[in-house]
């Protein structure tokens, strides 16, 4: 498993390395918001360089820091926490995912991972020794993960249960009633939920999102991450954090000082500001992803490309099975052909072949430019394939 | 409802001593806090100018996971330079901090071998690393008349007792103490003998006054030597935690791709911070070690005016003193007099305190008297 893993990772490099020796290049491949930081973050992180450059910061954070998500958590997430001591601080999303998986599982441990998903957990439970239960979701169904498959793929050994929402990389919300029902399946069978929430400010239409340590009985046993890299573009300045309950959150700590020690106070300050200055900017990159999404949805369906609607995140899991074509090879004739970058579901899950992965984190007219140039390479291969 | 997973995962953390490793600050939280591992410094206006700049023309995403190309040079320059080292860019891959450098070289580098081997006195960060993930450790005895240096021989046995990694601090993060070129020299004979690898920790080296003897700089080692430390010391950028790996070409990939799995990429405000730093670096730091000369030899004469033990070490930055009466006792007095020392123990050497040097250390020194 971990070959076919390294192959995707590879692929991956390649076709970013590529992408970037092409001027022309659209990318619609890596999670990375188009927009530039909000000037009034990137203020805050010079007067810090000028008045808390050499501020201490333990490994947990700011204290301010701390505070100012522990507010935010209660307000958007319905979740209570103490800064003191269920609040740490990490280097992004990223670090954070890579720490609860670590705290949470040990050798032998299972760790049930509603598929598809991004791989970084697979990555992380490798590390810790712990194995990967997969449950599958399937474009038809919007990618959403069935609790009775959850509850199916439990065993003596099963230690956590991952719940990502909205996904990366199928975008699907879990609907309030499945992620009760989620919880209630952790509880009956004492599972720590490891909740990922980095897209919580981006759900669509009607959908709505709920996290798991909100509801009852869910907070002593979830620890859950976010980071401001998505909803204030933010992904350079590394912020991001894990909330839960103390217990745990004490061993999330150690672990955080093991692994890096700490966080850098400028970012820590930029965040400050981030989550206690203005949400205009989060509120309009919101928008802007409602009108891209819409694009992209378009221009697939004109394409004849089914997918799992995106309730949330910023991007789309196309089936591209009608092609004939493995992802990753039609990932690399779309890039090389047309200097469009997207990444293959391969990427993702060696039982993703079928599927492309494309974010909207482009420019609008940007973004049309990129969906005709995919139009001309997915006409093209049609025409081949007729011939 | 107690939840008996709970009780299973926080079992099994308690248990892991070496993850529980004591944490040391890594920059004063005053100035009468002469314990922590850094030093309060300036920040230079160009620093802040070049950082800024940075930021405010979009250098706020994601970036290559080894390190912005311009960075990665110039500490390859720097070791080429300060060690003679001959490392190029794609050797080298910055990181959110020396404690992330310590962790990506044990736990990825260390996958290929059986064991590791630590000296008894070390920096406690090495055991919070070596923690998080299950690693046999072959203790390697130390010297304490040498600074707490694990000596040739304790290298040698362990070696021929199988133990093919090292991990080893030239400086020592509690003495200061560093191998001389010929220990260095033999440490490199034993390693290219019987094909073994070291991680050398000399973060502190850029203080000594002197020569110092870097194994890396040794070319027949190149192959066998991962370096590790902080990105341009004493430039104000302690709290911006930012550190480098340089380490044989086929070592990268797999800490690369760890350093992608658990932080994707170093805060750009870091790199570029750095970045600015390497410019300014040599002329900063030659001022600092001299200050830092003169200072430590004051501390040094009043320790032996007042019939301190003093702990070998080259460092400038830092003196250890060994205390009959315990460090628990010492660090108590100094706490009375308003100062703050690190406890050897943490490192292993509970007879040991560390002060940093600063211009309130000799102070601190009287009051221990």
């Amino acid at each position: 498993m971990s070959k076919k893993k390294k192959q995707g990772t590879n692929l991956l490099y390649n076709m970013i390395a590529e992408a970037n020796s092409y001027d022309d290049v659209i990318v619609m491949g890596r999670g990375d918001p188009d927009f530039d930081t909000p000037a009034h973050i990137v203020d805050a992180a010079k007067d810090a360089m000028v008045n808390h450059h050499a501020d201490y910061s333990p490994p947990e954070g700011l204290l301010a820091l701390r505070e100012a998500i522990a507010e935010r958590v209660k307000r958007i997430n319905n979740i209570d926490v103490d800064p003191a001591t269920e609040v740490v601080v990490t280097n992004g999303g990223q670090e954070a995912l890579f720490l609860m998986v670590v705290a949470a599982n040990g050798p032998g441990d299972e760790m049930i991972v509603p598929e598809p998903n991004y791989t970084t957990y697979a990555d992380s439970l490798a590390f810790a020794g712990g194995v990967k239960v997969e449950v599958q979701a399937f474009a038809e169904n919007d990618f959403r993960a069935d609790p009775a498959d959850v509850r199916a793929a439990i065993t003596d050994k099963s230690r956590s249960l991952l719940l990502v929402s909205p996904n990366n990389p199928a975008a699907n919300v879990i609907s309030p009633e499945d992620m009760r029902t989620m919880l209630d399946i952790a509880i009956e069978h004492d599972l720590i939920v490891i909740a990922d929430d980095i897209y919580d400010l981006f759900v669509y239409d009607d959908f709505e999102h709920l996290s798991p340590a909100s509801l009852p009985g869910g907070k002593e046993r979830t620890l859950t991450l976010n980071a401001l890299s998505k909803a204030y573009s933010m992904t350079g300045w590394r912020l991001g954090w894990i909330v839960g309950p103390a217990d745990l959150m004490a061993r999330v700590r150690e672990l955080k000082a093991a692994i890096s020690g700490g966080t850098s106070v400028i970012s820590q300050y930029a965040g400050i500001a981030a989550l206690t200055g203005p949400q205009d900017p989060v509120a309009m990159m919101a928008e802007a992803y409602r009108r891209r999404r819409q694009l992209v949805l378009d221009a697939l369906d004109e394409m004849g490309m089914s997918y799992g609607l995106p309730q949330g995140g910023q991007f789309v899991f196309a089936d591209i099975s009608f092609t004939g074509l493995d992802s990753g090879e039609l990932a690399q004739r779309i890039l090389t052909e047309q200097h469009v970058l997207a990444y293959p579901g391969s990427a993702f899950s060696k039982d993703r072949k079928d599927y492309l992965r494309m974010t909207f984190l482009q420019p609008e007219e940007k973004l049309r430019e990129g969906l005709e140039r995919m139009k001309i390479a997915m006409g093209n291969i049609m025409a081949e394939q007729q011939s | 409802m107690a939840s008996q997973t709970k009780t299973d995962v926080l079992k099994q953390h308690q248990s892991n001593t070496n993850l529980n490793a004591p944490i040391l600050a890594h920059v004063m939280l005053s100035e009468n806090d002469l314990g922590a591992d850094g030093l309060i410094r300036p920040l230079d206006e160009r620093i802040i100018a070049a950082t800024a700049d940075a930021l405010e023309s979009g250098q706020t995403h994601y970036v290559d996971v080894p390190g912005i190309a311009p960075l990665r040079e110039a500490v390859a320059d720097f070791l080429a330079s300060f060690f003679s080292a001959a490392y190029q860019q794609g050797n080298i891959i910055v990181t959110a901090g020396l404690q992330e450098s310590r962790f990506l070289t044990i736990q990825m580098i260390g996958q290929n071998y059986d064991s590791i081997g630590v000296p008894e006195v070390v920096h406690p960060g090495v055991r919070k690393a070596l923690g998080t993930r299950a690693r046999k450790v072959v203790s390697l005895p130390v010297d304490a008349s040498a600074g707490y240096l694990s000596s040739v021989e304790s290298v040698a046995e362990a070696v021929a007792g199988g133990c093919r990694l090292l991990f080893l601090e030239s400086p020592s993060r509690l003495s200061g103490a560093a191998y001389s070129a010929d220990q260095v020299a033999a440490i490199g004979e034993i390693m290219s003998e019987n094909d073994a690898a070291v991680i050398w920790d000399q973060g502190l080296a850029v203080w000594v006054a002197g020569d110092y003897a870097s194994l890396a700089s040794h070319d027949s080692e190149a192959a066998r030597v991962a370096t590790i430390g902080e990105a341009f010391p004493g430039m104000g950028l302690a709290s911006w935690f930012i550190g480098y790996i340089a380490a044989p070409e086929a070592s990268v990939p797999p800490m690369q791709s760890q350093k992608q799995i658990m932080s994707i990429c170093t805060s750009t405000a870091s790199q570029y911070g750095a970045l600015e730093a390497s410019q300014l670096f040599d002329s900063a730091r030659n001022q600092q070690l001299a200050s830092l000369r003169q200072s430590r030899n004051s501390v040094l004469q009043v320790a032996s005016e007042a019939s301190l033990s003093i702990v070998s070490g080259a460092a400038s930055n830092i003196v250890a003193l060994r205390m009959e009466s315990g460090s628990e006792a010492a660090l108590a007095k100094l706490r009375a007099a308003g100062y703050e020392g690190t406890d050897g123990a943490l490192f292993g050497a509970p007879d040991v305190i560390r002060l940093n040097v600063t211009n309130t250390t000799v102070d601190a020194l009287r009051a221990l008297v």
